[in-house]
């Protein structure tokens, strides 16, 4: 072989292993970004709006739709016709509530956001925008990532019947209980989230809660659902609910 | 490739691997400030919604 020959097959083949390294490294780093990096980043955004709701709520101003609803929900008469009688609209990518679930860690605390939209989903829950307020009558629909920014709803799959949705808006604790084990539908199956969420066995109107995320895990051929109903609310005043407490 | 970046480095062998170290450090921030995010949504984490949320993430 002569000289010249020899010297482009070193060529190439030094040119080859560096751009195999480089891709390994790449993808090594992407890994690690995903792991690592995103939960990182969403777990101090989450604490940052949790922290932010909570100092909004200690000096009084409440996100929660018109105040705190009676215990038994239904909105007292003689509120007086100057207070609008209309829930107050959620602002798209804000949070308005802390979800607790006990079953998925006893300090388990997600900030709830308006809209399902990729940036909101990085820095928390985010509640379907068409759907019921916290505590209506309707189905108030929440969305989570399974894996990456956080893992919040990582232990999804462990959700048993019975076990408490406990949420805050500021001025009541809302105590949902779920219904079902985790079903496992299609990505186009928006019909759990209708008001009366469809295939949940639930038969008539009421005060219902879905949680969906991605299956599997790493996966985005289905979506996990679980539904709740409310089952009890109480003013922030007298403190903690037992779900949480107990 | 690295060897001609290399060779391209002004300055002794220490400033040279000076220089290379702060130009990795770019790399890296470049890719996790920019690039990653951007590529992040293309895979199927994010679909954990049922409805037009689909649409917008995916």
């Amino acid at each position: 072989m002569t000289l010249r020959g020899r010297t482009a097959v070193r060529w190439t083949v030094r040119t080859l292993s560096e751009t195999c390294l480089t891709v390994g490294a790449l993808i090594v780093l992407f890994v690690v970004y995903l792991l690592f990096w995103t939960g990182v980043r969403a777990d101090s955004a989450m604490d940052g709006e949790i922290g932010k709701l909570r100092h909004q709520w200690a000096t009084g101003e409440t996100t929660g739709p018109g105040g705190t609803p009676p215990p038994d929900g239904k909105r007292a008469p003689g509120r007086g016709p100057t207070r609008d009688a209309r829930p107050r609209p959620y602002t798209a990518g804000a949070s308005f509530a802390v979800m607790h679930i006990p079953r998925l860690g006893a300090d388990w605390a997600k900030p709830v956001l308006e809209g399902t939209t990729t940036g909101v989903l990085q820095r928390g829950l985010g509640h379907y925008d068409r759907t019921a307020h916290l505590g209506e009558t309707g189905n108030f629909s929440v969305a989570g990532h399974r894996r990456t920014y956080g893992d919040p709803f990582k232990d999804f799959p462990r959700l048993r019947p019975g076990d408490a949705v406990v949420l805050t808006d500021g001025a009541t604790w809302f105590t949902y209980r779920i219904d079902n084990r985790p079903y496992t539908t299609l990505p186009g199956d928006i019909g759990v989230i209708d008001p009366v969420p469809r295939k949940s066995g639930f038969n008539g109107p009421g005060r219902y809660l879905t949680l969906t995320t991605c299956e599997p895990e790493w996966g985005h051929s289905h979506r996990l659902i679980a539904w709740a109903h409310l089952d009890s609310t109480q003013p922030v005043a007298q403190g903690r609910p037992s779900a949480l407490t107990g | 490739m690295y060897g001609w970046i290399w060779r391209h480095l002004p300055g002794n062998t220490w400033v040279k691997a000076l220089i290379s170290l702060v130009l990795v450090l770019a790399v890296v921030f470049v890719l996790f400030q920019y690039v990653f995010p951007w590529a992040e949504p293309l895979l199927p984490f994010n679909d954990v919604t049922v409805d037009q949320g689909m649409a917008a993430v995916r």
